[in-house]
């Protein structure tokens, strides 16, 4: 009788292995109270507390700090020598808009049209794209996914790496996306002549005038109307909240000459909340940019060089050196090609290396973005009432061997797994290995 | 006979002959010798009380250069002239050997791109005119003595150009050939000089890289010594063997195997030029170098190469002086601006206004040292040549001065332009210096030759007279392409028009143009007005392929007629009609 | 420092700079990291003429021979990228599906500016290859970062095997099956490909046997084979004399070319990126084929897409011989941290991580009796970081090819051109082509208009 009830207790076991191997692509989260203790806590914005406690509840943390009763019914975890740190976000992504990326199939960042800021990348998010529990396992907690191509390639979305459906990932922010007319050469196949290329860019930013000209006259007809008259015209309508002044306009501008130009176009056209994005170049022109007020997400820092004359290093040293001139700067990895968002902390790690405050790094992986995106009483720090958005680590985050040990997304714990740690797991070992024995 | 043809036909034209563009027309008597063009070969000529700058370094005052049938036949200072000689008063006028120019394309007809090339089923296996590969084609083929470039160089004082056909890789064989003439054969002196090869490869087939391309030659090349010396066997006793295959390709590499003409490489750049060593070294050919453009940092390479040498006559731009000077207002920084900092609204510079400094610095020195590339040369010990292939005609005259200016001697200058290149071509019995028995290939210019503004005045070929218009062009006769112009043109894709806006500025065209097509504008570039032909260039971009567009019309008034060439997609007519607001 | 200046007056006065000096340094008091012999710390490593001449405490340095303070650096051998398309001017002859007679040594290009820059990375040495166009694709070299010569011979490593590039998969059934219209368009036309090329060279290598043994016979008059460059490369590799270094992701194929190699007698094989290279490992290490992968790059297109980070890692403790390559001008800067990668992916240890940059992809390139550790009697190709290599804030300051300083991170002068182009616009910008396919550069005319989602 024992013999028989071990038995199916082995099976229940067994079948539940199995049950959770077939589950395994997506792994369930866990929703429920948790404390983590004994833990060095990375708060961001209140200092390191050691030996402490963070209590999560509801989705929200709900005390942080030291000598804090643990409710009953919470699940402790034991972070002894571990840190706990807010989930870092990366605001240079297409996560959940790409799978393969030179299949078209599979690709949805990118729409036909130049102006087509109604394109909603929100809409396309694919809550079960496999590199979402790949960059979430490393501690990418948020990304801002971004379409790309045109002039107004579309609206970008700030989302939570967990969910099954958009709107259970969408952490509440939106910006248009404008790729400013661009001087620069895309690459060094981009053998344009200079002359053709400084005629394009004339061109787009005519066009941009243009496009602006109408998003204006249709916030006139629009105030005027109330809303009721002003037709149906969706990318005017996608623009609105931004000449409005209440929509964030996200400006891709990366060579010196074309920053400088999107910096006296904001000023010309009065647009009250600005984005910098990329400003590879920002270190030539960091003065104008400071000046200006206008906050700044960069990356990838893992680049080139700009010029074929620049110091090798200066895409490294980039973000330290528009810190230090008192931009408000926020990094991202921009590594969409490869789906490589999880490498997020070691841009942080490499501007650290090549020259940026250690503190003002992480912040600009944490809080700095969250201020951005004004969400900063949801994520980007350790503190009571906000989202309990963060990660646990045995060591320093950007430092490469450093093990992500747990990862919370609004009070959900999430699964350390992905395919690409099944993968090592099930290869590790091969069974059979060379001989079908 | 045919000389009697056309003495008559024209005689009623001499008069006429005045206006025209200084060419090729012959001329009967002393008394019109002034206007006379080109003179029958057979006609007796000295050149009297000029200076005479026989060879470098060799100068003779008030001398007279004798010339009969072709040969210079007697130099110096009281030399007897025969009575039969028409006498050119060269008084103060300067006289040197005809220049040679050891590589270029003068007088080569460019063959018809065809239209829609065919796409190749293969390109790994593409037919060998696609891939590149004609060694066995024929420089004389496409010659004309009349082409425009012939006229163009001589002008310059030029007599004797190595010229090759167009094409890359493999294109065929070179020429040495006089620059005049009335046919083909007329102006070829040394045929077959050289077999011609550059390292580009071909469109979209095998051979498209240059790695391909060097392969390739190792193949063809070791495969000829192979089937050459089969061929060999096979001629000493054919019995029994089986008979060799013929191979126009192969065979044309003979010659360079027996070592009888050299290997003639283009090489401007300095990779390329390395990347031709490497071939020789592997191959072991004699080797001459053309249009070498940036040898000066391999000098001790190219000098140990022992390959012949030849020095690109072009040069890159110079930056030009107002560009240099920023913001400054001109009048207090006269001084010299090494010594005195001290005018006092001296702006603070910044880390990037110290970068431009040091970047336009590092410009101005990298052009400085293609500059002084000859004189590099000669300070080395190298014996080199000039060559015209990618020089501007225009540039060519005021580039030496610029080498001059850079520390080349005159006499290196000079000795690059004749006894060098005559030397490093083999013709030195022929040409290079102004001496008994030579051919009478000279040039007669107003000021020393190489003074600013000094222009050549007579240039011989072959004992054949050619006199340079010195007037400006006539002002009631000059043609216009200032202004806006409408245009169509016929494509095979249908009409399309466009306006076309050519300013001018000091004597440069510059301008702009658009098309129905694409609806943009793009800038013209090479714009050149020659008498009434005007060309340019422009980048069509064709979804996101740019395409070069050659264009080359008429102006007759307010109208111009001619066509427009798209690279592979071929020419079609153009016509436009000026805007008579402007 | 002293050096790279005189290097660059030297150039101004078109010297001839000859790139195959070799120098003489003590490198002082530093954490030496061996790589195959342990690590030292507070240690001084003795390079005369430029191999290493000893390494061991308290050292003093030979009469005019310069130090280097390394007191709280890290010394460790020069990195060594086995994948790189770096100082050449051609990467593809895309236009047939065997091009074995090309050769990447015909353009090597030592003004390229990404030299230095991969110096500036502590890299040493890299293995300039040939593109993916082609299943057999053409031979490439093996350079030295010899930065500050414009010899295009300088830079290539004296004595260095013959390596040739072969591919499979995606990119040459892409470019001659899709692009034009000829075999292969699969992955079985590529094993064909294979097999048929190397059976050809066979039968011409036999031919030219019986042809060199006749013609030894007195009065032979026979003509001789027609010769075939193609073929006679392909019969060096049967013969041994050349390592294959094959371009492959997918498990399938890279198990169909072990079998084609053990067919034909090949024994020295590299599988390059080889991202499911971890599934069939066992099979790999068994044959003694080697790996040389991406740290962690998947998903820009579908045969990565089933990759795992985990794959350095899973293929080191299978015993398969692995190094870490960037394929990438950028990424080659810092393979050190892509090898740190393997200390979160599959906690190697420091010597093993270390390994993958170093002694392991000098093993591959057929030159680890000369490089990829700190032994004496080595070339003294030395990178000196501060920091450990493997820490992300590890930042090198100092590398050493042959024993002359390249880079010198404190004296670095910003602008490293060697020969400025004197028509170059100065205002020119080149923003990021990250994870643009440098394996498939020169075959952009197959498809015309390449788009931004066209991936390695």
């Amino acid at each position: 009788m024992k013999k028989i009830q071990l038995l199916t207790g082995l099976c229940t076991v067994l079948l539940c292995a199995l049950v959770f191997h077939i589950d395994a692509q997506n792994p369930k989260g866990k929703y429920g109270s948790f404390a983590l203790t004994n833990a060095t806590i990375e708060t961001i914005t209140k200092g390191t507390i050691t030996n402490g406690t963070v209590l999560i509840s509801g989705g929200k943390i709900t005390a942080v700090g030291t000598g804090i009763t643990i409710p009953q019914g919470t699940e402790v975890i034991d972070c002894k020598g571990l840190t706990v740190y807010p989930g870092m976000i990366d605001s240079g992504t297409n996560l959940g808009l790409s799978e393969v990326g030179s299949d078209p199939r599979t690709t949805d960042f990118s729409e036909l049209g130049e102006v087509v800021p109604q394109m909603k990348a929100l809409t396309a998010v694919n809550p079960n794209a496999v590199a979402i529990p790949i960059t979430r396992v490393s501690g990418v907690t948020t990304a801002l996914s971004s379409p790309s191509g045109g002039l107004f390639p579309g609206t970008a979305a700030l989302i939570n790496l967990h969910g099954y459906t958009p709107e259970q990932m969408s952490v509440g922010f939106e910006g248009v996306v404008l790729n400013f007319p661009n001087s620069a050469r895309r690459g060094f196949f981009d053998r344009r002549t200079d002359e053709e290329l400084k005629k394009a860019t004339e061109a787009a930013l005519k066009n941009l005038n243009e496009v602006w000209e109408r998003a204006v006259q249709y916030y006139k007809v629009d105030s005027a109307t109330h809303g009721k008259n002003a037709g149906y015209y969706p990318e005017m309508q996608a623009l609105l909240p931004v000449v409005k002044g209440e929509g964030t306009l996200l400006i891709e501008a990366n060579a010196a000459k074309d920053i400088t130009a999107a910096l006296k176009w904001v000023k010309e056209k009065k647009i009250a909340k600005v984005v910098l994005t990329g400003v590879a170049e920002g270190w030539r022109v960091a003065d104008q940019i400071a000046k200006s007020k206008i906050p700044v997400i960069t990356g990838s820092i893992l680049e080139l060089p700009t010029r074929e004359y620049d110091r090798y290093d200066q895409a490294y040293a980039n973000a330290g050196m528009l810190k230090k001139a008192e931009i408000k700067v926020a990094i991202r990895s921009e590594e969409k090609g490869n789906q490589n968002f999880r490498n997020l902390p070691y841009h942080a790690g490499f501007a650290v290396a090549y020259g940026m405050d250690k503190a003002e790094a992480l912040k600009a992986i944490t809080i700095v973005p969250a201020e951005i995106f004004g969400v900063s009483d949801k994520l980007g720090s350790i503190e009571t009432g906000k989202s309990a958005t963060l990660f646990v680590c045995d060591g320093d985050p950007f430092e490469t061997k450093t093990q992500i040990k747990q990862v919370f997304i609004d009070g959900w714990q999430i699964p350390m797994q992905s395919r690409q740690t099944l993968l090592y797991d099930e290869f590790l070992k091969r069974e059979p290995g060379v001989s079908k024995k | 006979m045919i000389k009697y043809f056309y003495n008559k036909r024209l005689r009623p034209l001499m008069v006429a002959s005045l206006l025209w563009p200084a060419m090729s027309w012959a001329q009967q008597g002393q008394a019109l010798e002034e206007k006379s063009l080109i003179a029958p070969v057979g006609r007796a000529y000295a050149i009297t009380n000029a200076t005479i700058v026989q060879g470098p370094g060799r100068k003779i005052e008030k001398g007279t250069v004798v010339m009969k049938d072709g040969l210079i036949t007697a130099v110096g200072i009281g030399v007897s002239v025969p009575p039969e000689a028409i006498i050119i008063k060269a008084d103060s006028m300067f006289v040197y050997a005809g220049f040679i120019d050891g590589l270029s394309r003068t007088g080569v007809t460019k063959p018809k791109e065809e239209k829609e090339k065919e796409k190749v089923k293969d390109p790994g296996n593409p037919p060998a005119e696609r891939a590149g590969i004609t060694p066995q084609n024929d420089v004389r083929n496409w010659l004309n003595p009349n082409d425009k470039s012939v006229e163009e160089l001589r002008n310059l004082g030029f007599t004797v150009s190595q010229v090759v056909p167009y094409g890359n890789f493999l294109p065929g064989s070179a020429a040495i050939v006089l620059l005049g003439g009335k046919s083909p054969d007329d102006m070829v002196l040394v045929n077959n000089s050289a077999l011609y090869s550059e390292l580009s490869g071909a469109q979209n087939v095998y051979p498209n890289t240059v790695m391909a391309v060097m392969a390739k030659f190792r193949e063809l090349y070791r495969n000829a010594s192979l089937t050459k010396s089969y061929q060999s066997v096979y001629a000493a006793n054919r019995n029994s063997l089986p008979r060799p295959e013929n191979d126009r390709i192969l065979e044309s590499f003979y010659p360079v195997i027996d070592q009888r003409i050299p290997v003639l490489f283009k090489s401007e750049k300095v990779m390329e030029t390395q990347r031709v060593f490497t071939l020789k070294n592997d191959l072991g050919f004699s080797l001459l170098i053309g249009d070498v453009k940036e040898g000066w940092p391999i000098i001790p390479k190219i000098k140990s190469s022992g390959a012949k040498v030849f020095l690109s006559l072009d040069l890159p731009e110079e930056v030009k002086k107002d560009e240099k000077k920023t913001d400054k207002p001109g009048k207090d920084v006269k001084k010299d601006s090494t010594k005195n900092e001290e005018p006092k609204k001296e702006k603070i510079k910044t880390p990037l206004d110290l970068e431009k400094e040091a970047l336009e610095k590092k410009k101005k020195d990298a052009i400085a040292s293609y500059t002084s590339q000859p004189s590099e040369f000669t300070k080395a010990g190298v014996t080199y040549g000039f060559s015209a292939m990618s020089a501007k005609t225009k540039d060519i005259q005021a580039n030496l001065r610029r080498m001059i200016k850079a520390g080349l001697t005159e006499d290196a200058a000079l000795a690059g332009l004749t006894t060098n290149p005559a030397q490093l071509l083999g013709l030195s019995d022929r040409m290079g210096t102004v001496d008994n028995g030579k051919m009478a290939n000279l040039v007669v210019s107003y000021k020393p030759y190489f003074d600013e503004k000094s222009k050549v005045r007579y240039v011989f070929v072959d004992g054949a007279l050619y006199k340079m218009e010195t007037k400006e062009a006539k002002k009631d006769d000059k043609v216009s392409a200032k202004g806006n112009w409408s245009y169509s043109t016929e494509t095979p894709q249908g009409t399309a028009t466009g306006k076309l806006v050519i300013k001018e500025e000091k004597g440069s065209y510059s301008g702009t143009i658009t098309n129905s097509f694409t609806g943009k504008e793009v800038e013209i570039k090479n714009v050149e007005l020659d008498g009434k032909k005007l060309s340019f260039t422009f980048q069509y971009d064709n979804s996101g392929a740019t395409l070069n567009v050659e264009v080359s019309v008429d102006i007759d008034g307010n109208n111009f007629e001619g066509t427009m060439t798209a690279g592979p997609n071929g020419s079609f007519p153009v016509k436009a009609t000026k805007d008579p607001k402007f | 420092m002293r050096k790279i200046f005189s290097i660059f007056i030297c150039l101004v006065c078109s010297v001839w700079v000859l790139g195959q000096d070799k120098g003489s340094v003590l490198i002082k008091n530093g954490t030496v990291l061996t790589v195959t012999k342990g690590n030292f710390t507070e240690t001084d490593v003795l390079v005369k003429d430029g191999k290493i001449a000893q390494i061991g405490k308290n050292i003093a340095a030979p009469q005019g021979v310069k130090t280097i303070d390394a007191t709280g650096l890290f010394v460790m051998p020069g990195i060594i990228d086995a994948h790189s398309h770096i100082a050449l001017d051609a990467i593809n002859e895309a236009t047939s599906p065997v091009t074995a007679e090309v050769n990447e040594g015909d353009v090597v290009n030592p003004l390229q500016i990404g030299i230095y820059r991969a110096l500036g990375g502590g890299v040493t040495t890299v293995h300039a290859m040939h593109g993916s166009a082609n299943a057999i694709g053409g031979q490439c070299e093996t350079l030295k970062l010899r930065y500050g010569t414009l010899d295009n011979d300088a830079l290539k490593m004296e004595g260095a095997p013959r390596t040739i590039k072969f591919a499979l998969g995606e990119n040459p059934t892409r470019v001659h099956g899709g692009g034009n219209n000829i075999v292969p368009r699969t992955r079985m036309g590529i094993e064909f490909v294979i097999r048929q090329a190397f059976s050809q060279a066979r039968k011409y290598s036999e031919d030219w046997d019986t042809y060199n043994k006749n013609k030894s016979v007195k009065g032979f008059r026979g003509a001789s084979p027609v010769y075939n460059l193609r073929l006679e490369t392909l019969a060096e590799i049967l013969k041994g004399n050349i390592i294959i270094h094959c371009h492959s992701y997918r498990a399938d194929e890279i198990f169909m070319l072990l079998k084609v190699c053990k067919d034909f007698g090949v024994k020295r094989i590299v599988f390059q990126h080889v991202n499911e290279g971890f599934k069939v490992a066992p099979e790999l290490a068994a044959y003694g084929a080697m790996a040389s992968v991406f740290s962690d790059w998947w998903a820009y297109k579908f045969e990565v897409y089933y990759s795992t980070s985990y794959n350095a890692a899973i293929l080191t403790k299978n015993g398969v011989t692995t190094s870490i390559n960037s394929d990438d001008g950028e990424m080659m800067r810092h393979l050190y941290h892509e090898a740190g990668k393997t200390q979160k992916y599959g906690q190697l240890s420091d010597d093993e991580a270390l390994s993958l940059i170093t002694i392991n992809p000098a093993k591959q390139l057929g030159i680890d009796s000369r490089t990829g550790s700190l032994e004496t009697g080595k070339d003294a190709d030395i990178a000196i970081f501060k920091n450990h290599p493997l820490s992300v804030y590890g930042v090198p300051q100092f590398t050493i090819v042959d024993g002359i300083v390249r880079f010198d991170r404190a004296n670095d002068p910003a602008d490293m051109r060697l020969m400025p182009d004197p028509k170059q616009n100065m205002d020119d910008v080149y923003l990021s082509d990250k994870g643009r396919d440098h394996c498939m550069d020169g075959t952009e005319f197959l498809f015309g208009d390449l788009s931004a989602t066209e991936k390695k």
